[in-house]
């Protein structure tokens, strides 16, 4: 059985025939796993100094070199990475005393941070699938973004308590600025707001909850929202980017709803990260540290926003991007400013990151073409071999190697 | 930020943009599924823009061309794009005072386009220019 790395569901259930040392026919790959699965074959990273093609043994002691005689590093990425890079990455991070950060600093981290400090509570996909009759999707479209989320999990399949399935035993319940393909598949359940208009609809419906009038324009459907909610026996809640964003990090009225729909019955909250393996970095980062990002062993250990990528590009003087496109995702002013910072690229795609380094890393590809572990996004472990060769070393024995460096 | 009609534009992620983007960056259908805007029909018709034609999105951060789409919904004033290399050349780099950098949400002015659609070797080279 294989295993896609396309997104952080992690799925485990792929059929793979192999053709020699090729893959060949694959079933129960969704659309964006397929896609990721034929990526082996196209935009391969390749080892290169200064833009010359080099070997691999001199492009990892380039790197080395390059972060060694840095003063203030910044090694970013590692959520498209195994457990054991990001290990690796926070041993170097260490070993330099340098910043560590992630993708999560600017989408989920503040989500997965309350989750892994026991401030949300939160259940694995299993719990879910067996006995989860309300999933409210949050700001998120797993449709989209974790194809198989509601087939495999979260509403079409049948479970233990739920042998029904969505026909009769699931509610989804989706609050989204937009009519999304979830938002259609929810259909009655789709609840539209205003952009930035998550505060507000928090508010309504703690109130409804608490049997006071929500100051919403449809009163009587938030009150029927709360009364759904007040009889649900297991509800689950996947937030999106689109909740994080809205809230920009102040989580207390969330956090506060949650608790209240917990005095009612349990409801978890599970986060739709977004690389394959995020949880995996936010938890070796939290077990470290306390924190999934934004940390810098520079004196110790010290955390804070100045030391995520938004800010730290300001005062860093090499930055090592890890499994990431920075470059694609930030503002153009920071891509601008990162363009500037001497750069190690390390990944097994050619990114607009990676056209920007001074020394380029490639790897294997995680689940492909090498073996390792990663943490789905409800935080279970997932271990997984290679199915093919590969010319590339793993992602691990490459920071390993750039360490020897070091 | 002078001209054209102001919207607040919302990024999101689409599956066709997740499966051309798996593919590769640089690939035509990355830029088809990723260079575009979902326009509210009425604020279309009040801008003179049909549906594939090219839009230009400036905010004070900077600009590009993308193609226009019609949204199925009706969300006048409000614009979706796909979060991407387009959509960042018009997100602000400001961190605000909360430490939090805003990716989802901005305001732009939205203006019939002219010529093509911005291409990925141009954000490229304004991100590399000194
Ligand atoms: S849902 Fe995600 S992990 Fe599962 S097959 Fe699709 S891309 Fe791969």
């Amino acid at each position: 059985m294989g295993l896609c790395t396309g997104c952080s569901l992690l799925c485990d259930d792929i059929v793979v025939e192999l053709d020699g040392d090729k893959i060949g026919k694959t079933m129960n790959l969704c659309r964006k796993g397929h896609a990721h699965y034929n990526s082996l074959g196209s935009e391969r990273l390749t080892p290169s100094v200064g833009g010359s093609q080099v070997g691999i043994e001199d492009a990892a002691r380039a790197a080395g070199e390059l972060l060694a005689g840095a003063e203030n590093p910044l090694l970013f990425g590692w959520e498209g990475s195994t457990l054991e890079a990001q290990r690796a990455g926070v041993d170097l991070a260490k070993k330099l005393g340098s910043a560590i950060d992630g993708p999560s600093s600017y989408s989920q981290g503040m989500i997965a941070e309350k989750i892994l400090a026991g401030e949300i509570p939160t259940c694995t996909f299993d719990d879910v699938r067996n006995f989860a009759d309300v999933s409210i999707y949050w700001g998120d479209d797993p449709s989209s973004s974790h194809p198989r989320h509601m087939s495999r999990f979260s509403y079409f399949p049948r479970g233990e308590k739920r042998q029904k399935g969505y026909e009769e035993d699931r509610e989804a319940i989706v609050i989204d600025v937009r009519k999304s393909p979830t938002a259609q598949i929810a259909a009655d359940g789709f609840f539209k707001i205003s952009p930035g208009g998550d505060g507000a609809f928090i508010e309504a419906l703690t109130a409804a909850l608490a049997g006071k009038i929500p100051k919403v324009e449809d009163k009587k459907r938030m009150l029927n929202l709360a009364t759904k909610l007040r009889k649900a026996k297991f509800g689950a809640i996947f937030t999106g980017l689109g909740l994080a964003h809205s809230l920009r990090g102040d989580l207390s009225g969330f956090t506060a709803l949650v608790g209240k729909l917990n005095e009612l019955a349990r409801f978890s909250v599970i986060p739709s990260l977004g690389d394959y393996n995020t949880r995996g970095f936010n938890q070796t980062l939290f077990d470290e540290t306390g924190h999934v990002d934004a940390v810098s062993f520079k004196d110790g250990v010290s955390y804070g926003r100045k030391f995520g990528i938004a800010r730290f590009l300001d005062s860093c003087d090499a930055v090592m991007v890890v499994g990431s496109d920075p470059a694609a995702v930030l503002p153009a002013a920071l891509a601008r400013k990162l363009a500037k910072v001497p750069m190690v690229a390390v990944g097994s795609h050619r990114t607009i990151t990676s056209g920007l380094a001074r020394v380029s890393v490639p790897t294997a590809v995680a689940g492909l073409e090498a073996g390792g572990a990663g943490l789905r996004t409800d935080g279970v472990k997932v271990e997984f071999d290679r199915l093919v060769g590969s010319v590339h070393l793993s992602d691990a024995d490459v920071i390993r190697r750039i360490m020897e460096e070091v | 930020m002078a001209g054209g009609r102001e919207l607040t534009v919302i990024t999101y992620r689409g599956i066709f943009q997740e499966v051309e983007e798996a593919r590769g960056m640089y690939s035509d259908g990355y830029r088809d599924q990723s260079a575009v805007v979902a326009l509210d029909g009425r604020d279309m018709k009040e801008m003179g823009v049909e549906a594939g034609e090219p839009v230009r999105l400036a905010t004070a951060s900077g600009d590009v061309v993308v193609a226009a789409k019609l949204s199925e919904e009706d969300h006048p004033g409000v614009a979706f794009m796909p979060a991407s290399p387009w959509s960042a050349q018009l997100l602000s780099g400001d961190v605000g005072e909360d430490g939090f950098l805003e990716l989802k949400r901005f305001a732009a002015r939205a203006s019939p386009g002219e010529g093509e659609v911005t291409t990925i070797g141009e954000i490229e080279a304004g991100i590399k220019a000194p």
